[in-house]
């Protein structure tokens, strides 16, 4: 029921737009005349039409050449000289930078050109004429983006030479994240005996240098935060847009309009939604929306609603509000409704446990929510048993174990006919994490364990080596669901961690169809009022449902998500 | 003082009620809110409910016996993206007709094509594929379970009849035995349904009403409609060429029209 963009074909849109029109002209009248049954009625002989639609769209994707590259010499570059590129304005920082481009355009002449402003600069040079030609606004906007270049270069270059000496005697031990190697041993700060028992503490085997890391540094001092940009000068020039001019249509036409709309026989035009569109599109950033996506979603609106006859004393603004509320209440609800004590249900029959794994970025709450859901399950009569995959954040098994005692308080073995509701399984520090998940599910189908909750370790969306052993972990042990945890507070980040997520989770996956993120958790969700736009981003990237919401710390804030009421919110000015 | 300034007032409302431009303001004002009045009752009766929904999940036959019966032809249908409605004559003698309307059974469209329709629905035709039905048990209880715990569908509470589809292929299963699957798998949803946890504004998920009654197992007969299980097929027996199998479905129709 449409296609996803991941067909190549050029002309796939435009072939679609032109089947569309043909059709509809051609058989207009009988659209007009005679309802559906007069469809169902006829014939429509359209074969033909539509495959002299497909040979032309292929024709034209294919009849367009490759862009030949413009030689030097067609190029405007070479019409400029050296000295019109000069800035002519009397500001102090700009002739700090006029004699720095000039010592940077005779370097960089020498060297291998690599980036388009070093080409552009290098090219200069054999240009010789020296006269001021007039600069006209493109002129002057190349201009800046040259600086821009050679500013930059400027900057790598001059870091560059006082650092390679540094660089070799700093001495940072690289952190190995590789377990299974003779470090793996160092990091194990766990012992056999109860953890938490002061006087059962060995001497630990304590390696510093990985501990502390770097040594050079002074002790005591803490250090600014390193970012090399130059920032002193730098300003991107920002290009206004030309603001449309609204042409106001003068006197009868506009009554005529007027009227028109209130009798209910206007139809909607792109220029009539775009105003309305924008404030909704700002609207929604400020709900704290990732931005692509509420572009998108007014694009996707407007492109519903073009030409659409408004109903009888309707405006602009309430159609166009009332289809940006159904599109979002649709996204809310997506396809398959992730039912989680009925999966379990089924798991039970078949004697196997039920494995959910969660996974996200660092600080998000996925050790918190899987006590919660624990604690749900729990109360619904389900044994679980929770697997510390977490094995390289100091206290993340204590942190664990410390729910799981909490949760045996609350449901103790008396009420539930003698068995020990949760359990919790662990290795202990350093270890693979893709092996201890394997391990439990083997457990718990021994003991019989309803569910296996898998809790791994946070980590950046960034980070490859990470990511490859989350999609391992999760290709390895096949989870039934693998819920991707994140927070309500997340804006833009959350497409990028999305996108990330998935990606990895399908690159490293060796079966046909790899598992990929099959719900979604967000939580703290009690700390936004009402900017509950992250639920919009994430569901709208993965298209798939939120299955829980986190709204607090304590064992009974986990809800499920109302899609209206979210919506509502999200609307609300 | 006041009671002198009170006295001369009505006295000089008096010869104002009797001036004929303000009898004549009054009566205007009389006639515009009774032809409010009377269009608003027109458009009341104007949305009374009178559209039967074919319903189901992708692939189970709606278009198909939209098709059959309204015009009686087999036609080749594609997997509908939007709804498709016509006037259908139940009986020869009776005037009364009804609005048929075939809605799209994809998962991402058939909820946001049911909040559309389902104010106008008197009856509902929930078809299911009796071939593929074993495997789709739980798409088709939950789809079904979305119908019926509905707000404005327990309201109206209209006539449902399942209609099980696809008889003419030797694989499938007869109606009583959809019946006791279904019945099974609602049990078992609005347990899960209900256990989930509260909705973020507060109210229960799975809507005010407990699906039939809480101590015995589910049955069709505990909701508040009428529910009726029958046997057809789109395509008959015939081939593409004869009659549809579909005359329990017309009789039914012509009743509840």
């Amino acid at each position: 029921v449409g296609f996803q963009k991941i067909l190549t074909l050029t002309y796939v849109d435009k072939l679609i737009d032109d089947v569309h029109k043909e059709f509809r002209d051609k058989y207009r009248n009988e659209f007009q005349q005679k309802g559906t049954l007069g469809l169902l009625n006829s014939t429509f002989d359209f074969k033909d039409d539509f495959m002299r639609l497909l040979r032309e769209a292929e024709e034209s994707s294919k009849a367009r050449a490759p862009t030949v590259m413009k030689t030097f010499e067609q190029s405007q570059k070479s019409q400029k000289t050296v000295k019109c590129m000069i800035e002519t304005r009397g500001e102090k920082p700009k002739e700090k930078v006029k004699t720095k481009k000039n010592k940077g355009s005779k370097k960089e002449g020498t060297e291998a050109a690599v980036a388009a402003g070093k080409a552009s600069a290098g090219d200069k040079q054999p240009s010789a004429a020296g006269e001021k030609e007039e600069l006209t606004k493109d002129e002057i906007l190349q201009k800046n983006r040259e600086e821009f270049f050679k500013r930059h270069m400027k900057a790598g270059e001059k870091s560059r030479s006082p650092k390679p000496e540094a660089q070799k005697e700093k001495g940072k031990k690289p952190r190995v994240w590789d377990l299974g190697n003779s470090n793996a041993k160092v990091l194990d700060y766990s012992n056999s005996a109860t953890n938490g028992s002061v006087e059962a503490s060995p001497v630990e085997e304590f390696d510093p240098d990985i501990a502390l890391g770097d040594r050079n540094r002074e002790p005591g001092r803490l250090y600014d935060l390193e970012y090399d940009s130059d920032d002193e000068a730098e300003e991107e020039k920002v290009i206004q847009s030309p603001l449309k001019s609204s042409v106001k249509k003068g006197g009868l036409g506009g009554m005529f309009g007027m009227l028109k709309g209130l009798v209910g026989s206007k139809s909607l035009t792109r220029e009539d939604m775009d105003p309305v569109l924008e404030k909704m599109k700002d609207h929604l950033i400020a709900k704290n929306v990732a931005a692509e996506i509420a572009v998108q979603l007014c694009e996707s609106v407007a492109k519903k609603l073009e030409g659409k006859v408004m109903g009888t004393f309707t405006t602009v603004t309430s159609t166009v509000k009332q289809a940006l509320q159904e599109a979002l209440v649709q996204i809310l609800q997506p396809q398959r409704r992730v039912d989680v004590l009925r999966d379990v249900m089924d798991a039970q029959r078949h004697h196997r446990p039920y494995v959910v794994t969660f996974c996200g970025v660092n600080g998000v709450g996925k050790s918190t929510n899987l006590a919660k859901i624990s604690f749900w399950l729990i109360e619904n009569g389900f044994s679980v048993l929770i697997a510390a995959c977490d094995t390289f954040r100091a206290g993340a098994v204590e942190q664990l174990r410390t729910h799981t005692r909490r949760l045996n308080a609350l449901h103790p073995p008396e009420s539930h006919g003698g068995r020990t509701m949760v359990q919790l399984y662990e290795k202990g520090y350093g270890k693979d994490a893709a092996g201890i998940a394997m391990e439990a599910i083997s457990y718990a189908r021994n003991q019989g364990f309803d569910v296996v909750l898998v809790d791994t370790a946070g980590r950046m969306q960034d980070n490859a080596p990470l990511m490859t052993a989350l999609a391992k972990l999760i290709a390895v042990n096949a989870p039934d669901l693998v819920l991707f945890v994140g927070e309500a507070l997340v804006g833009n980040e959350a497409v990028d961690q999305l996108v990330k997520f998935n990606k990895a989770l399908a690159d490293h996956s060796m079966a046909q169809t790899p598992r990929l993120i099959d719900g979604i958790i967000l939580t703290k969700f009690d700390t936004i009022d009402d900017k509950v736009g992250a639920a919009i981003s994430m569901t709208y990237i993965t298209s798939k449902p939120i299955v829980f919401v986190g709204t607090g710390q304590t064992y009974c804030d986990l809800r499920s998500l109302n899609a209206k009421a979210v919506v509502a919110a999200l609307m609300k000015a | 003082g006041m009671a002198g300034s009170a006295e001369p007032q009505p006295e000089a409302l008096r010869p104002a009620m009797a001036d004929p431009t303000v009898l004549s303001v009054l009566l205007a004002l009389l006639a515009v809110a009774f032809t409010f009045l009377l269009w608003r009752f027109v458009q009341g009766r104007r949305s009374r409910r009178d559209a039967v929904l074919l319903l189901g999940l992708c692939d189970a036959g709606k278009t198909l016996l939209f098709a059959r019966l309204l015009t009686g032809r087999y036609r080749d249908t594609q997997t509908s993206i939007t709804d498709s409605s016509a006037v259908y004559r139940a009986s020869k003698d009776k005037s009364a007709n009804v609005t048929l309307i075939d809605l799209p059974g994809h998962e991402s469209l058939r909820l946001q094509f049911l909040e559309r329709f389902k104010a106008a629905a008197r009856a509902i035709v929930f078809v299911v594929d009796s071939v593929a039905f074993q495997r789709e048990v739980k798409d088709v209880a939950e789809f079904l379970y979305q119908v019926l715990v509905d707000s404005s569908v327990l309201r109206n509470a209209p006539a449902l009849l399942i209609a099980c589809n696809k008889q003419d292929v030797t694989m499938a299963k007869s109606a009583k035995l959809i019946q006791q699957q279904l019945e099974k798998e609602l049990n078992t949803l609005r347990v899960t349904r209900s256990a989930a946890p509260t909705s973020l504004d507060g109210s229960a998920t799975g809507g005010p009403a407990q699906l039939g009654k809480k101590g015995k197992d589910f049955d069709f007969s505990q909701l508040p409609m009428k529910v009726e299980f029958v046997e057809c097929s789109a395509r008959g027996s015939k081939g593409e060429e004869g009659d549809a199998d579909v005359e329990d479905l017309e009789k039914w129709l012509a009743k509840i029209a």
